[in-house]
């Protein structure tokens, strides 16, 4: 009956993202410290220690500031390390993606169902985070913040599909330390988590732009915060995410098809 | 549902396979007909592994045409994979699972209800001799548990064909005499098998028709009667070198081994009063690995 009304697809990409639930349910504590743990040492560091140096940024105290940045950065951080470290041991080490190829889950199914659990996995620590920050007196705007989540969903399933496509290209685990540097570093320094992006001279801020950790706190920021987002912009940056991932998912996808059966 | 007895379930034309410029399978044509085994059998190195992989379309055939079940050749669609179960040359169990959860994980991939997997993999656990290790990781299975449940794992949909590449390589005798009883058990059922093994005992007992490739090429197929029939007579007599002088070897079949010649023969009788008391020989009825030997020739193989 079920089979009838919910499409193959998304059957089949349940499947494999079920897989990964199991898992991440076994391992529970280990996946906790990581993923949640990691992100509230960030947010007692900088939330108090920075906090206590920094009056107030951008009309409001360091805390409201740094909140939406560090939800950001958890999903991001999450997202980008399942789909790259983790995908690739099932891809490569564990033979895991070819075991299930051999049944009728297909490759973009296999690819969609890595990807939105990389995706869900960061919005487990996002949500950690958001529950933190606010309880912590952070999150001025709890409605904002909760709208804010679906946006911060789109945000992981980019990073995830970024990350897959990275994956798709690597040929040993060495790889990936590029990839840590030239992506995952620069979005976690230069997008506005810690600070403005506008202190930075016009071609990094340029450059900037280019990330989507960029866009995302660009939308995240004001809806935690409660000021004034501007619709058109808060589009743009949401359209430049959404293309972004559809792009990199479609590269990751040729990529993986080709190394898989050619 | 179930494909009627001799109707082919897997045809090949032509396979063919580069691995950029390595030439892996070079035209392999081959019939395999509903409820029968087939052994596919070749040195390492053959194309055996890759023309399976082709066969579960997990490898692009770079040329040649692949007809399962009869339908139209082409992509392998998602309801004619459903029918076929891969028991894969590597291990590729999923460590971070159960032995119980990598069965029924495995039967989501292949859209089986909850309630029917939770039914089947009790069975299968049972028949594969592993229910009491079902709690435990995959990793705590010896060689031939963790090959067990590959099988138990293919057969989670209840296919109609099975594939199983080399499922008893590196196993003691008592692991293999075990999976040899459950394949026969699949053969009972009406299960097509196709497989591939290094024991030819194991292909002898289990197959009715065998594939010999080698070099990407099939060189004969039969069943193994017929094989050894066609290429080592019936007898073999080994006979250790140099040969005796006035040894009349005229019109048999002989293959130089270096230390020592065979002899095929269907007439034992006839060759032994042929040769003179001061040889020295061995003589035994011709099996499928003097075939297979005969073949392949007897150079050792890449990885051997
Ligand atoms: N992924 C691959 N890339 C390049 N060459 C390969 C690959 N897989 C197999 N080969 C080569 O193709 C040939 C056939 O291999 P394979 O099908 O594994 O043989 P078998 O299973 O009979 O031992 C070998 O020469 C092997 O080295
Ligand atoms: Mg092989």
């Amino acid at each position: 009956m079920r089979a009838a009304i919910i499409p193959a697809l998304t059957r089949y990409t349940y499947a494999v993202w079920h897989r990964h639930t199991l898992v991440w349910r076994r391992l529970i504590w280990s996946s906790l410290t990581s993923n949640v743990i990691d992100p509230l040492i960030f947010l007692f560091a900088f939330g108090y220690g920075l906090g206590a140096i920094v009056d107030r940024i951008g009309g409001m105290d360091y805390l409201t500031f740094v909140v939406p940045g560090l939800m950001a950065h958890a999903i991001m951080f999450t997202a980008s390390f399942e789909a790259t470290i983790s995908a690739y041991a099932r891809f490569h080490l564990q033979r895991t993606w070819d075991a299930i190829l051999a049944t009728p889950v297909t490759l973009t199914e296999l690819m969609s169902g890595e990807m939105l659990w990389a995706a869900t996995k960061g919005m487990i620590s996002t949500t950690c985070v958001l529950t933190v920050g606010w309880l912590w007196g952070g999150v001025p705007d709890p409605a904002g913040a909760l709208l804010a989540l679906p946006v911060l969903a789109l945000g992981g399933i980019c990073f995830a599909s970024c990350a897959l496509a990275a994956t798709a290209h690597a040929k040993t685990w060495e790889f990936f330390a590029y990839f840590f540097t030239f992506w995952v570093t620069p979005m976690f320094v230069f997008s506005g988590v810690f600070f403005e992006v506008t202190r930075f001279p016009g071609f990094v801020q340029a450059l900037a732009w280019f990330l989507p950790m960029t866009h995302l706190i660009a939308v995240v920021r004001p809806l935690t915060v409660g000021i004034p987002l501007d619709t058109w912009a808060a589009l743009v940056h949401i359209a430049y995410l959404a293309a972004l991932a559809a792009a990199a998912f479609a590269l990751a996808r040729r990529r993986f098809g080709r190394r898989m059966f050619d | 549902m179930q494909h009627a007895r001799n109707e082919p379930v897997i045809e090949a034309e032509g396979l063919e396979k580069y691995y950029g410029t390595v030439h892996a399978v070079r035209g392999v044509s081959f019939t395999i007909p509903a409820g029968t085994c087939v052994g596919l059998l070749g040195p390492n190195g053959a194309g055996k592994t890759t023309t399976m992989r082709m066969i579960m379309g997990l490898s692009r055939p770079s040329a040649g045409r692949l007809r399962l079940f009869g339908a139209a050749p082409g992509a392998l669609g998602r309801d004619l994979r459903s029918r076929i179960g891969l028991v894969p040359q590597e291990d590729n169990l999923d460590p971070d699972l159960s032995v119980r959860q990598n069965l029924e994980v495995y039967g989501r991939y292949f859209g089986i209800p909850a309630a029917e997997i939770s039914e089947r993999v009790p069975k299968l656990l049972e028949f594969m001799q592993l229910a009491e290790r079902a709690e435990a990781r995959v990793m705590q299975l010896s060689g031939g548990m963790k090959r067990r449940l590959i099988i138990a794992r293919a057969l989670i949909a209840d296919p109609e064909l099975v594939i199983l590449d080399e499922p008893t390589t590196g196993l003691d005798p008592q692991a293999r005499v075990l999976i040899w009883r459950r394949l026969l058990d699949l053969k009972r059922q009406g299960k097509t098998l196709l497989l591939t093994t290094h024991y030819m005992d194991e292909a002898q007992r289990l197959c009715d028709r065998i594939i010999i490739i080698d070099g990407g090429r099939v060189l004969d197929e039969g069943t193994p009667q017929d094989l050894i029939g066609r290429h080592v007579r019936g007898h073999v007599f080994e006979v250790m070198k140099p040969l005796p002088p006035g040894f009349d070897d005229d019109g048999i079949e002989r293959e130089d081994i270096g230390d020592a010649v065979l002899y095929y023969t269907t007439d034992p009788t006839e060759l032994r009063r042929r040769l003179p008391d001061e040889a020295t020989y061995m003589h035994r009825t011709a099996n499928l690995e003097d075939v297979f030997l005969r073949l392949t020739g007897r150079s050792l193989r890449e990885g051997s």
